[in-house]
């Protein structure tokens, strides 16, 4: 269908559209026109991507005048791929209704391992052995040599596209990541340096978060984008810890030991070169005194390694004397590693700022902050100068001068914490050395100040007064949806007491309490015997999973529930939990039925759905507040209070109850979906915890729901299945609750009658 | 009468789902009453004496909705229907069944349903056969072969009612399978599956036998008593039977008894086939003999088999000797309507029956006034869609569930078609 959102016609790809879908496009298209920021959180399995990404397409076709760009970043490969198949649903419409005028290019853009289409290369088993594996054939110093020498192997696909050079445009159109390996092979192009070279013709991008936030990879690919266009962060509610980590570097033992590997094996490089080719490195020498940009003047395939501080901060000036020279580099490295070893070797935790800790490197090590600074760009040029291709093998080193780098740059925002052991196992030493950068508005701020509007969008962002204040700017406009329903598909409950009316919890005091524990396990005991097919549970963290597990196992309730359902465990090996979930699934669809032991914050709670039969009912045991006695978090608390007034309390339960609604809304993931989610806790009926709740679950959140205990908890249970397996409807025309408008009820609508419509 | 229009209306809003608004704010224990809230029909008329309570408005509303639904969904009016149907009802005896959400107990609801749905099924369809399985301990077992006397199934449930163990679906299905794969092509092969358990344990994978199911053309359903499972949706979806859940009692007997009427054949049946088939006598009265089916000297009453001249009791049947189907051609009848339904009478409003043409302003067939008795207003009525004529709601009723032939159109012109339909 299409309709008029004021002077934009919307081309929308299917007959009819939700009520909330067009209030977000109303308030995205007056976001683009202020050419500003806004945040907007709609829950999932409203359509929020195809209602961004057309009305952002028919805007750009609306106004042809100044063509915008579209970035879309999504966290997942697997996300974009999505999103990148309902564009292409779009388009082939929007062809349909304009004809050519409406042509353009889309394109996904994925690591090597995801596009590269030579098998040689990408049967490599990670992500940085495709990308040495590529390297080792595409550097510009192989291909010379290649030139000499027909015997060097090189990369068939990149010789072409690299002889095709200009000639190699994709045609307008909507390409995933299949497709762009598809047209790739058949042309003989490679997808990947195709894929990037198109990356500034495209109308639309969609690629992850790091190619914008995380400076390394941002200052190769996004480097060139215009300034008008519209970036989208989608299933934004961790943006804040995304631009976090992505600053944040920490330092082990294995680090440094690989780094001292690595400046030996560089020297031996050096000491190579000196015998044969010393004329290389007095270029360099000479290339470094000129102060001659490091970047700028490579080709595609040489640039791989960015300067890790953000693009404001780099200066531009030339490398400081003292580490010109490769040897002398060499040299401030050892110093370097060898000050970090000591520093590690302490059995105290210690907290420093940056600036005490550079000018104790300086006076330690005597290596003064410009040096630091200019770390990164040294190395770099030298592992080209020395043509080194196995860039897999560096990592160590090249982490070493990340981390130099980022603490000569900053004085703010950055502390450098120093913790012997793990807490939680004060055994064993496992020393390890954080930079931890607490602002996440340092790595957002030039994307803000880069383009002309940038959409931050999730099914949770509440309160969404918070984010503004995390990431540090001013949204025009910031809105949270509810979701119309024909039935009412969700049932939150909030669970404070047992069957026996005692109160669970838990917080520390009560956590370990038999009776807490025992209440707990009635409670599942009981859902599994009235819940089919699907139930997931999470537990705030991993040790408290095992302890109450074990304590189940031993007084027979872990038994009890095997009666019903099996049981399944989230661990934190990969392989495992992937092979937990795929008999879980199996159980589920064979009506064994089955249960899933997860933890909140783990990988299962951020992205796996569980959705329809997969997940009926979801417990979230105990409010998952994060370990509040880790020193990077205290850390962290101490800079937003001091830097953005937010208070700890106030954070540490927003940062909770976010996780608690990613881990809940796992269930539903569309409307025709339905799922119920217990709080289990008692502190959940407290307002202050349960206001931070989003919207969409708090609307379905009844007063008789705040304080149940088990029994009440099980009767609201069996009548909630009952009522939702009836048939169901999808227009809702009898039920007089209408969510799905169709053209005319569109038209009818007009500018501001849908805000009436909906509530 | 205001009031009758607005108490349909009522009637109608609790109903129409259980989710109304209206219904919502109920506590469970009100909700059951709200077929027969009979307080609040109470009137006064003007001398403030109680005027007598009239249920039969809510009983009119209640069925002709039934009645526009069933319409609805067999819109297209010549659907092919399955008349000789072989049902397996399967009753899921496991520990679920013995909870006690339903009063006594889900498994005393159940039985006391069965009981209802097996006569109604006979009723509506004297040519089929019910065999009753039941899952018990995690496995199933036969009660009674595939038969056509209602008495035999419902003794035999009666007497093993008690449950124990856990649920299998897979064994129920297999068992299932191997009774109605050797039925003759004509027939229709269904699985009814009343289900109480939310998990089912099996010996091997479940999938392979749902795809068994669908290759051997049986249409299964499920009812389930609690709450929708992933496994029964799916295995309706694949074999074309329906699934539902029951909110309570009456709706678990509500969905029951839907399954009564033939449902329409599937695609792959839809050939035209001759089937064997004989009319026994009933035997002389005061004759002695013994009836091959209970092994027992009875005196008169019993029909004789007119091949092999073996003495039965009860028709519908297989001949035990020569396995002939034996009927008596008021059964043929009375299955041959659910093909040719009587469509569902139109309602009239008082004002048009006021207006209308007819004069006497009576029942077409029962000849009784159509105004209320005392108010002279008009009371409300129905009419034939073809025949134009009106009729009492008693009346409409009586046609379209016991006669299924319209008097009007009958009386009004004789054609070929017609006069076949008057058998019963």
């Amino acid at each position: 269908m299409k309709f008029q959102i004021e002077e934009v016609t919307v081309y929308f790809p299917y007959d009819n559209i939700y009520p909330e879908q067009y209030t977000y496009m109303v308030e995205l298209k007056r976001a683009l026109d202020a050419k500003g920021h806004c945040l907007l959180e709609m829950p999932t399995g409203t359509g929020k991507t195809i209602a961004l990404l057309s009305l952002i397409t028919s805007y750009a076709l609306a106004k042809t005048e100044s063509p915008i760009k579209l970035i879309y970043c999504t966290r997942t490969v697997h996300e974009m791929e999505k999103t990148l198949a309902e564009l292409k649903f779009l388009h082939n419409y929007q062809v349909k209704h304009l004809g050519a005028a409406a042509k353009m290019l889309a394109i996904g853009l994925s690591s090597r391992k995801n596009l590269c289409v030579n098998p040689k290369v990408s049967s490599a088993e990670n992500r940085d052995s495709v990308d040495a594996a590529c390297r080792k054939l595409t550097a510009s110093w192989v291909r010379s040599m290649a030139a000499e020498n027909p015997n060097q192997p090189t990369c068939e696909f990149y010789e072409n596209y690299d002889r095709a050079a200009g000639g190699a445009v994709l045609p307008a159109g909507v390409y995933t990541l299949e497709d762009l390996r598809a047209f790739g092979k058949e042309k003989g192009w490679c997808p990947y340096f195709l894929a990037r070279h198109m990356v500034q013709f495209a109308n639309v991008v969609v690629y992850s978060y790091q190619y914008l936030l995380d400076p390394k990879v941002a200052g190769i690919i996004s480097k060139e984008m215009q300034k008008e266009s519209v970036v989208v962060f989608d299933e934004a509610h961790n943006i804040d810890n995304v631009c976090i980590e992505a600053l944040s570097v920490s330092v082990r033992r294995q680090t440094l030991e690989g780094a001292i590997r690595n400046i030996s094996r560089i020297e031996n490089e050096i000491d190579r070169f000196k015998d044969i080719d010393a004329g290389r490195l007095r270029a360099e020498y000479n290339r470094l005194v000129e102060g001659l940009a490091l970047r700028g003047d490579l080709s595609a395939s040489d640039a791989w390694l960015a300067n890790p501080a953000l693009p404001d901060d780099i200066l531009r000036q030339a490398v400081p004397g003292n580490i010109r020279r490769a040897e002398h580099f060499l040299h401030v490295l050892r110093r370097l590693v060898q000050y970090l070893k000591v520093k590690l070797d302490t059995d105290k935790v210690e907290k420093e700022s940056p600036v005490s800790f550079v000018a104790s490197i300086n006076s330690d090590a005597g290596i003064d902050q410009k040096a630091l600074k200019f770390c990164y760009d040294r190395l770099h040029s030298l592992l080209m100068t020395l043509e080194i291709t196995d860039t897999d093998e560096f990592l160590h080193i090249q982490t070493i001068c990340d981390f130099a780098t980022l603490v000569g740059t900053y004085a703010r925002g950055f502390s450098i914490i120093i913790e012997p052991f793990d807490e939680r196992m004060p055994l064993i030493p496992d020393p390890v050395l954080q930079l931890c950068c607490h602002d996440a508005s340092l790595a957002i701020k030039p994307v803000f100040d880069r383009f002309q509007s940038v959409v931050i969008t999730s099914g949770t962002l509440s309160p969404i007064d918070l984010y503004p204040r995390l990431l540090n700017f001013h949204p025009v406009v910031s809105r949270s949806f509810k979701m119309s329903l024909t039935r009412d598909c969700i049932c939150p409950m909030v669970l404070t007491r047992g069957s026996d009316q005692l109160p669970v919890s838990t917080k520390f005091d009560m956590r370990s309490d038999p009776g807490v524990v025992r209440n707990y396990g009635k409670l599942l005991v009981e859902m599994v015997s009235i819940v089919p097919d699907g139930i997931v549970c999470f537990f705030v963290s991993y040790s408290y999973m095992d302890g109450i597990i074990n304590s189940w196992n031993e007084s027979g309730i872990l038994k009890d529930i095997m009666q019903h359902k099996l049981v399944f465990i989230e661990t934190q090996d990969v392989v495992e939990t992937t092979l937990a979930l795929d008999n879980y699934r199996r159980a589920c669809d064979c009506g064994r039925g089955a249960v899933f032991f997860s933890v909140a914050r783990g990988k299962v709670a951020e992205g796996i759905d569980f959705d329809r039969h997969y997940g009926r009912l979801v417990i979230m045991f105990g409010v998952p507040f994060q370990y509040t006695e880790s020193k990077i978090l205290r850390a962290r608390l101490e800079y937003l209070r001091d830097t953005f007034q937010i208070k700890e309390g106030d954070f540490l339960t927003f940062d909770a109850l976010r996780q608690a609604a990613q881990c809940v809304g796992r269930v539903i993931r569309s409307k025709a979906d339905y799922g119920m989610m217990i709080f289990a806790d008692k502190r959940y009926s407290r307002h202050d915890k349960r206001s931070k709740l989003p919207g969409w679950i708090l609307s379905h959140l009844r007063d008789a729901n705040l304080n149940l205990s088990t029994d009440m908890a099980l009767h609201i249970a069996r009548e909630f299945l009952r009522k939702m397996a009836q048939p169901y409807e999808k227009t809702g025309s009898t039920t007089g609750r209408k969510t799905l408008l169709s053209q005319e009820d569109v038209e009818k609508l007009g500018g501001n009658g849908a805000q009436e419509m909906l509530y | 009468m205001n009031n009758s229009e607005k108490k349909r209306r009522n009637g109608e809003a609790e109903e129409e789902n259980e989710e109304d608004v209206e219904d919502e704010g109920r506590d469970a224990w009100e909700r059951t009453y709200t077929d027969e809230r009979s307080w609040e029909a109470l009137e006064e008329d003007e001398s403030g004496l109680l005027q007598p309570i009239d249920n039969k408005a809510i009983y009119h509303s209640q069925y002709r909705r039934r009645l526009q639904s069933l319409s609805a969904t067999s819109a297209a009016s010549r659907i092919q229907k399955g008349l000789i149907r072989f049902l397996c009802v399967v009753v899921d005896l496991s520990k679920a069944a013995g909870e006690m959400d339903f009063k006594p107990s889900r498994m005393a609801v159940i039985a006391k349903h069965v009981e209802t749905f097996i006569r109604e099924f006979f009723d509506q369809n004297p040519l089929s056969q019910i065999g009753l399985v039941i899952i018990k301990d995690g496995v199933a077992q036969s009660l009674t072969e595939l038969g056509g006397s209602p008495e035999a199934h419902i003794k035999a449930l009666m007497v093993k009612l008690g449950c124990a163990g856990d649920s299998s679906l897979q064994n129920a299905l297999e068992l299932v399978h191997d009774t109605l794969h050797k039925i003759p092509s004509y027939g229709h092969r269904e699985v009814l599956i009343l289900y109480s358990a939310l998990s089912t344990c099996d010996p091997g994978d479940i999938m392979e036998t749902i795809q068994k199911c669908k290759k051997a053309k049986l249409r299964c359903s499920v009812i389930g008593l609690s709450a929708e499972m992933f496994v029964c949706k799916h295995l309706c979806q694949e074999t074309g039977g329906s699934y539902m859940v029951a909110l309570d009692e009456g709706h678990f007997k509500e969905l029951l008894l839907e399954h009564a009427p033939p449902p329409p054949a599937l695609a792959e049946f839809a050939i035209a086939n001759l089937i064997k088939m004989g009319f026994p006598q009933r035997a002389a009265e005061g004759s002695i003999a013994i009836c091959s089916c209970h092994r027992e000297a009875k005196v008169g009453e019993g029909y004789i088999c007119p091949r092999c001249k073996a003495r039965v009791c009860e028709l519908p049947t297989e001949c035990r000797f020569c396995g002939l189907t034996l009927v008596s051609s008021p059964h043929l009848a009375r299955s041959y309507h659910h093909l040719f339904p009587i469509e569902p009478f139109t309602e009239v409003s008082a004002r048009q029956l006021e207006l209308s043409r007819v004069a006497s302003k009576t029942c077409f067939s029962c000849r009784e006034s159509l105004l209320t008795p005392g108010t002279n207003k008009a009371g409300p009525c129905a009419a034939c869609t073809k025949c134009k004529q009106y009729f009492c709601l008693d009346c409409d009723i009586y046609i379209h569930e016991s006669l299924h032939n319209c008097p009007g159109c009958e009386s009004r012109r004789i054609t070929p078609a017609a006069a076949s339909a008057t058998m019963s």
